[in-house]
Order: C-alpha cells, then structure tokens, then sequence
C-alpha cells in the first residue's frame, strides 16, 4: 500500500514572509523588474555601433521581437510609440513566469492573482483612456450603439461590447495568465510528489519503485513545457493589450 | 490537508483514491494558507511597485538609449551601403570612362598603323617602280653591249667557221673550195641562224 500525501492548493502557494509583508512572489516580482532593468542598464552602456553580443543582443533581440512580432503586426507604425509599455509588461511578466521552472524559487509570481490582477488593471486604464483620448465620449456611445450592426441588433450587441470592454477583457486576461500559471505549478507539484511517493515506498510490490520513472519522465517534460507556456502567456498578454489598445483608437472597426 | 491513496490489487492493478478532506480537531485552529484565489495586498503592493518602477525607467532611461543606439547603428548601416553603393557606382564608371579611352587608344593605335602601313606601301611601291626602272635601264645597257659585241665577234667567227668549213670541205673532197663561195655559204647559213 502506497499512501501519498497531498497538501492543499493553499498549503503549496503560501509562502513565509521573508521580511515584513515581502514574501516569495514580492521577491520575484522584484527581481524580475531589476533583472529587467539590469538588462537594460548593461546594454544601454556598450557601444551601439558595434555588432550586437551578448546582452546587448538580448535587449535588441526583444525591442525587435516586441516591434515586429506585435506592434506592426497589431497596431501598424502608428503604434510604435506603445513599444516601451508592452515591452516592459512582455519582460515582467516573462520574468515573473520563469522562476516557475527555476530551482529554489519553483513558484511563478503570476500563479497567485495579484500581479496578473495588477497588470490587468493597468491594461484595462490605460485601453480605455486611450479611446477616450482618441474618441472623446464617442468612445463610450460607439460602444453601447454599434452603428455597424443592424438596428434591432444593436442593444444586443451594445450590451456585449459593454460588458466585453468593461468588464471581461480585463477578467479574463488577469484570469487567463494566472489559470495557465497556476495550472502548470500544480502539475510540476503532483508529478513530483507523486515521483517522490513512488521511489520512497514501502511496498512489498518491488515494481512499482521503479515506477517512480515514469511520473518522473513526465516532471522533466512539463518543466521544459512551463518554459514555452511561460513565454506564450507573456506574449498572449502582451499581443492581446495591443490589440485592445489598437481598438480602442480605431472604435470605427 | 488531503491524502490521496495509491494502492496495488493482487491482480497487480494501480488503484489511486480521490484525495478526501481530513477534518482533524484542531483543523479548525490551523492556518490554511492563503486563498488560491484571491489576490493578496502585500504580493499586489510589490507586483505594483516592481512592474511601475521597470516601466517609468524603460520609458524614460532603458528603451531611448537601446533604441537610439539601434537606430544610429542602423543608420551607420544605412550610410555604410549608400556609400558603398556610391563607390561601387563610381568605380563602375570610371571603369566605363577607362575602357571607353582604351577604345579610343586602340581606334587612334589602328589608324596610326593603318597610315605607317598606307606610307610604307607607298614607299615600297616608288622603290619598286624606281628598282624596274633600274633593272630596265641596266637590261637595256646590258643588251647594247652584248649587241655591240656580238657586232664586233660576228666576223670573226665568219672568217672562222669559213676557214674550218673550207677546210672540212678540202678534207672531204680533196679540193680545196672556193674561198669566196665558202664566205657567201657561210654568211648565208648565220645570217639565216639568227
């Protein structure tokens, strides 16, 4: 008989207060904004008109990735000015996401809903005044009377736009960043108690030590896994504030 | 806390039971932990605190000088081609201009050539002319002299062959011929030799 123990969800994500009120996912956030920074800082120091190594490279390698891979595509030139705001939400968020997969910390910042919260918040604030900035009051009234629809269509899809815009874009971008996060940090911590469970068995059946491997094998893939999804949300992230951002200048669309 | 089960049947099956809650006496005094829900003020105050930091100084410090250091050395890329593209267009034409004046060297080499050879031929030509006229001249002399010696042999070999002929002839017959006879056969036979 094989008995695993498996803490509660609340159990695996509290973590002791390193000082007053800062606890492991403070820690992350932290050092996600000073490895940010760090990044910046060093490559922002080596001389720009020689070939691009090592840090530097880095910086330019995700102003670039930023720039092309979601400012032109989602917002066209016009947006580029938008470059450092999503640049600094795809790092933080990128940053908070790795430790994770990293040993020691084993926890991403943004499995626990404060940061996405955050972030959220600050894609929602800034989408709408945007529009505002953009479209005046028109903003609000394009909104709730979509004049692109069919009349006896538009309270319907007023309402939609309404709640989409006002309510669930930000819900479910804090949401979708935290579940995914969330869920790959319960799945890296069942696959190794349950690794762990089996290697340290007292049973009389010899193979299922052995066995242990295979949650093991699993352990391995996930975290190689968390490091794409780690990336892939960022980048959700950061893709989808832009193309709020984009609809909310362009209202007409 | 919860405990999931994992047992083997004697058929060798893996047999994992749901975790259950176990509700213990002092559960109701232990600390559970943080929701896994709901965000926390003091992970929201630093999340916060962090992501504005990192953005004012990316916005205001980081991205310019990054930027601005891409962009100069794009434009020095940009320059470097330009100038290049430059160079490569010039180096073009003065290769034009170069092959264009060895044209013309080689046309002005040709029509030099062709002159010296046009002068040359013509030279030749008035060698020749005043080579015929020589050679004609120094035939003609040649004639003249051979003429006047042959004027001046013609009697002796008359009186010659006159003499041998006679001679022939009073051999042969025993009578020695008529000398007058003799000359007039023998003027009569060279002159029609001739």
């Amino acid at each position: 008989m094989l008995g695993l123990t498996f803490p509660p969800i609340n159990e695996l994500i509290r973590w002791r207060d390193i000082f007053t009120s800062f606890n492991k996912v403070g820690l992350i956030a932290v050092l996600a904004a000073l490895i940010g920074i760090a990044i910046f800082l060093i490559a922002g120091r080596k001389d720009p008109l020689k070939a691009p190594t090592g840090v530097r490279n880095l910086a330019e390698t995700g102003v670039e990735f930023i720039e092309d891979q979601i400012v032109m595509q989602t917002m066209g030139k016009d947006g580029l000015p938008w470059t450092p705001f999503l640049l600094s939400l795809f790092i933080f968020i990128y940053l908070c996401n790795l430790p994770g997969i990293i040993p020691i910390f084993q926890m991403p910042a943004t499995a626990r809903m404060a940061i996405p919260l955050f972030l959220a918040l600050v894609v929602w604030v800034v989408y709408n005044a945007v529009g505002l900035k953009h479209n005046g009051f028109k903003y609000i009234t394009a909104m709730a009377w979509p004049t692109s629809v069919p009349i006896g269509m538009r309270p319907l899809v007023g309402v939609i736009e309404l709640l989409s815009n006002i309510v669930l874009r930000p819900f479910s971008l804090a949401v979708r960043l935290f579940a995914n996060m969330l869920a790959g940090h319960m799945l890296l911590i069942t696959f190794a108690f349950l690794s762990n469970a089996m290697f340290t068995a007292h049973t009389k059946q010899f193979f299922l030590r052995p066995m242990g491997v295979l949650p093991l094998f699993m352990l391995v893939f996930l975290t190689a896994f968390e490091v794409l999804v780690g990336f892939l949300q960022a980048y959700i992230f950061t893709i989808l504030t832009a193309v709020f951002i984009n609809s909310a200048r362009h209202i007409e669309h | 806390m919860f405990t999931v089960t994992v047992h083997t049947t004697g058929a060798g099956e893996l047999v994992v039971r749901l975790p259950q809650q176990r509700v213990t006496a002092e559960a109701g005094t232990e600390d559970k932990g943080p929701s896994p829900i709901a965000p926390e003020l003091k992970e929201l105050a630093w999340g916060a605190g962090s992501f504005i930091v990192l953005f004012v100084l990316m916005r205001v410090v980081l991205f310019p000088r990054v930027k601005n250091g891409m962009q100069a050395r794009y434009g020095k890329i940009r320059d470097d081609h330009e100038s290049a593209d430059a160079m490569r267009a010039a180096a073009r034409g003065e290769v034009a201009a170069y092959e264009q004046e060895l044209a013309g060297v080689r046309a002005e080499a040709a029509q030099r050539i062709q002159a010296v050879r046009d002068i040359i031929e013509a030279e030749r030509a008035i060698a020749i002319g005043v080579a015929n006229e020589r050679i004609s001249a120094s035939r003609a002399d040649a004639n003249a002299v051979n003429e006047a010696a042959k004027a001046a042999a013609a009697p002796h070999i008359k009186e010659a062959v006159a003499d041998v002929s006679g001679r022939a002839a009073e051999l042969a017959t025993g009578r020695k011929p008529d000398a007058a006879m003799v000359n007039s056969v023998v003027t009569s036979l060279i002159g029609a030799g001739q």
